[in-house]
């Protein structure tokens, strides 16, 4: 059997990603049955006749034999499990009936008890800017287009703190500068989204290790926390603002 | 032609450059993510698309315009070619290539010629545009990217508004770039290549100035901006910001920002705004007769772009992934796109179909796949990285380097494939892109903008003004060929008009009152 670039590697190791190492295996084994196929020097095979025998067919074949081996991808946008619903995980928490059970579950976000002010701590995020006041306001998931859309139109509830898990920009666009706050379960605070709220002036927590906070929760940020910034990033130093519930007597 | 050793010496060097950058940037950054758009995997059908059509339209642009006179032009507009589309340039094609090292559909030194005409095309753009502080990367320069020569600094600085917090001017301005910023992400399919900020520029005690460059915001070659963005007047825009107690210590490859301490509103202490493109020989203001204009100039633009932002949500949210993944891609690919423009032969068939080459990769592309492989390839995970294991990389000290370097043993076995060859034909699922083009001339057809281009040489281009760098004028700001530069950059300026090359920072400041 002929040999390609992959088949010799000295130091060789995996992706840390099984569905990668799976489907680049799988790809490689296409080109080496084209290539041994083709009865061509490399040089000459790999942009000429590979370019006609390596198909789109070949792909979808790849990308096929996860699902049918029982795999289910994960879904980063919306639109792919309502396309492909047998390829994707269930889209929980997207429908607005999910939302009356579904809430973030990091377990590693620190929670505890309501203190004496009524603060139950469920979380921490790393904080865009520092203000002078903290954040109040009530919790609403924003996972999904028809949230947006329906907002669009009937406009956002007031004092919207909204729990995205979304560190983009464009999920959220039309209605963004209405929120109260934001609690972002992703990215950083260079993202998208981070950089947004900065331009907005509105208080926001990146990259937020949140539990139990359900839907219409009254929440509070921390807001006067310090920022994190860049170096804070690179040496891997925490620099945290809390996420409490607050508990009202 | 047969490289030779030097040739794959400095190719290797500047593969290294990049690909330093390349991780520092992503793993400050996490990797983009989107509710709304198929984000890695539109990056990675774009880095395909970039692989096998990038050498092809290089060329194409470089029969029309060297890389050098394109760094020179790109200097004097806020357009698509700026530090975003420099790192895009060479990283994209790079991911593209690393990504099939890593499926074994290609080996490291096939199509090296290609690969080395890539990357010393972007050297050469780069070393131009960014003559006047002699760096070739942001990081490269402490993560800085002071491009402007003094003449438009100082027009830039003249004619800015002050304003403070609570000021309608203040106000207008902050509103119009949070809008701005979220159409341009829009616009830009999630990504923040539609914006792009330079500097900083001192203005003297304790104050900076940084330009923000928004671009494609109108009619332009985006088709999903056909209808939706009818009535924003402006391609690009630029504002110019000046800012008090506050520095900005990274301005990155990516054209984004941070500052210490950290910046917010009540920093801005002026401002200013312009447009530009390939037929406008430079800056254009744009409502700055006034303070109160300029006031009501931002707030108009704020209330069109909102309007154009809701109205190509809806039609995104109306799109299938495969529309999706095409917009993203070509948003990406076509990164450089303005390229084309500025050397004025830039054809839609070239920037806004993938190419046949890379779709058939499309059904590989789930969202997860696509997701865990543009993490890899980004920050060192694949197969293709490992290095011995003494090797430290710059940044995370590990055994790795981001992208391929060229093995020297080419040169003896001759054992490569040269190039992928010229672009060929493309497909979309996106609807065809009406010939409406909005410039700073009117709005034209393709065959018209490409040609006007052609026709126009921009007055500050010629030889006689092109090489009169910041190094000459220290030393002939006093001779006649200088003053008329400054003259001709100053002749839209409200403070400087005529004013010639003789001021220095000191003496703008004075003229403001």
């Amino acid at each position: 059997m002929s040999k390609i670039i992959s088949d010799v590697d000295k130091f060789e190791s995996e992706s840390p990603s099984s569905v990668v190492t799976a489907i680049n295996t799988a790809v490689q084994t296409v080109v080496r049955q084209r290539f041994e196929a083709s009865g061509q020097n490399w040089k000459d095979f790999v942009f000429g006749e590979s370019l006609e025998t390596i198909t789109e067919e070949d792909f979808r074949a790849v990308e096929q034999m996860l699902i049918d081996a029982g795999h289910r991808y994960d879904w980063s946008a919306a639109i792919s499990p309502q396309e492909r619903p047998d390829a994707y995980k269930p889209a929980v928490g997207t429908s607005e009936d999910d939302l009356d059970t579904f809430c973030f579950e990091d377990p590693d976000a620190p929670v505890g008890e309501p203190d004496g002010d009524g603060l139950e701590l469920r979380g921490v995020g790393d904080n865009v800017v520092s203000y002078s006041e903290d954040t109040v306001g009530i919790a609403r998931y924003v996972r999904s287009t028809n949230r947006v859309l329906k907002w669009l139109s009937e406009g956002v509830p007031e004092n919207t703190i909204a729990v995205i898990d979304d560190s983009g920009g464009t999920l959220t666009a039309p209605i963004l500068e209405r929120f109260k706050g934001v609690i972002c379960a992703g990215g950083t605070v260079r993202s998208h989204l981070g950089i947004l709220t900065r331009e907005y002036g509105i208080p926001c927590l990146m990259n937020s290790k949140v539990n139990g906070i359900m839907e219409g929760d009254s929440v509070r940020m921390e807001s006067t926390a310090r920022a994190k910034n860049t170096e804070d990033y690179q040496s891997g130093r925490e620099v945290t603002a809390n996420i409490w519930r607050v508990h009202t007597s | 032609m047969r490289p030779d050793y030097a040739q794959l010496l400095e190719t290797n060097h500047l593969l290294q450059t990049n690909g330093d950058q390349t991780y520092w940037l992503c793993v400050t950054r996490t990797v983009q993510e989107s509710k709304l758009f198929p984000v890695p995997a539109y990056m990675l059908l774009s880095y395909l698309n970039a692989f096998y059509r990038y050498p092809g339209v290089l060329k194409k642009i470089e029969t029309h315009m060297s890389a050098e006179e394109l760094g020179d032009r790109a200097r004097t507009m806020g357009s698509k070619a700026h530090a975003t589309s420099m790192w895009g340039l060479p990283c994209f094609y790079l991911l593209g290539r690393e990504w099939q090292i890593n499926m074994g559909l290609i080996r490291p030194e096939d199509a090296a010629e290609d690969l080395i005409y890539i990357v010393d095309f972007w050297k050469r753009f780069q070393l131009s545009w960014r003559r006047n502080s002699g760096h070739i990367t942001a990081s490269d320069g402490g993560h800085r990217t002071q491009i402007l020569p003094e003449r438009q600094i100082q027009v830039f600085h003249a004619d800015m508004y002050d304003c403070e917090s609570g000021e309608p001017l203040h106000e207008a301005a902050q509103a119009f770039a949070a809008s701005a910023a979220q159409y341009a992400f829009l616009v830009a399919c999630e990504s923040r290549i539609s914006m792009h900020q330079h500097g900083p520029y001192h203005l003297g005690e304790n104050r900076e100035m940084l330009v923000r460059d928004f671009v494609d915001l109108a009619e332009c070659d985006l088709p999903w901006l056909d209808g939706v963005a009818e009535n924003v007047p402006y391609t690009n825009l630029t504002m110019p910001m000046a800012t008090e107690g506050v520095h900005f210590n990274i301005i990155d490859d990516w054209g984004s920002f941070a500052a210490e301490p950290e910046f917010k509103g009540e920093h801005i202490t002026g401002v200013g705004l312009y447009t530009s493109d390939p037929l406008s020989d430079g800056y254009e203001p744009v409502g700055m007769g006034s303070k109160e204009e300029l006031t009501r100039t931002f707030q108009d633009l704020d209330e069109r772009l909102k309007d154009a932002m809701a109205r190509l949500w809806k039609r995104v949210a109306g799109w299938t992934r495969d529309q999706m993944l095409d917009a993203g891609a070509i948003t990406y690919y076509a990164i450089i796109k303005d390229l084309a423009h500025i050397a004025g032969c830039y054809d839609p068939d070239d920037w806004i179909k993938i190419d046949r080459r890379a779709e058939r990769f499309r059904p590989l592309l789930n969202d997860e796949y696509s997701r865990d492989m543009l993490g890899d390839i980004c920050v060192g995970s694949s197969p293709s990285h490992q290095m011995y294991e003494y090797l430290m990389m710059r940044h995370s000290n590990l055994p790795q380097r981001i992208y391929s370097p060229l093995p020297y043993s080419m040169l003896v076995d001759d054992d490569y494939a040269p190039t992928v060859g010229d672009v060929q034909p493309g497909v979309t699922y996106l609807d065809e892109k009406l010939d409406r083009y909005r410039t700073t001339k009117g709005t034209f057809g393709i065959e018209e903008y490409n040609r006007r281009v052609r026709e126009s040489q921009p007055k500050t281009h010629e030889d006689r003004f092109r090489f009169l760098c910041e190094p000459s004028i220290k030393y002939r700001y006093d001779g006649a060929t200088a003053d008329e530069l400054y003259k001709l950059h100053q002749q839209n300026s409200r403070n400087l008009r005529g004013r010639g090359a003789g001021l220095r920072r000191a003496d703008i400041e004075a003229l403001r009152g």
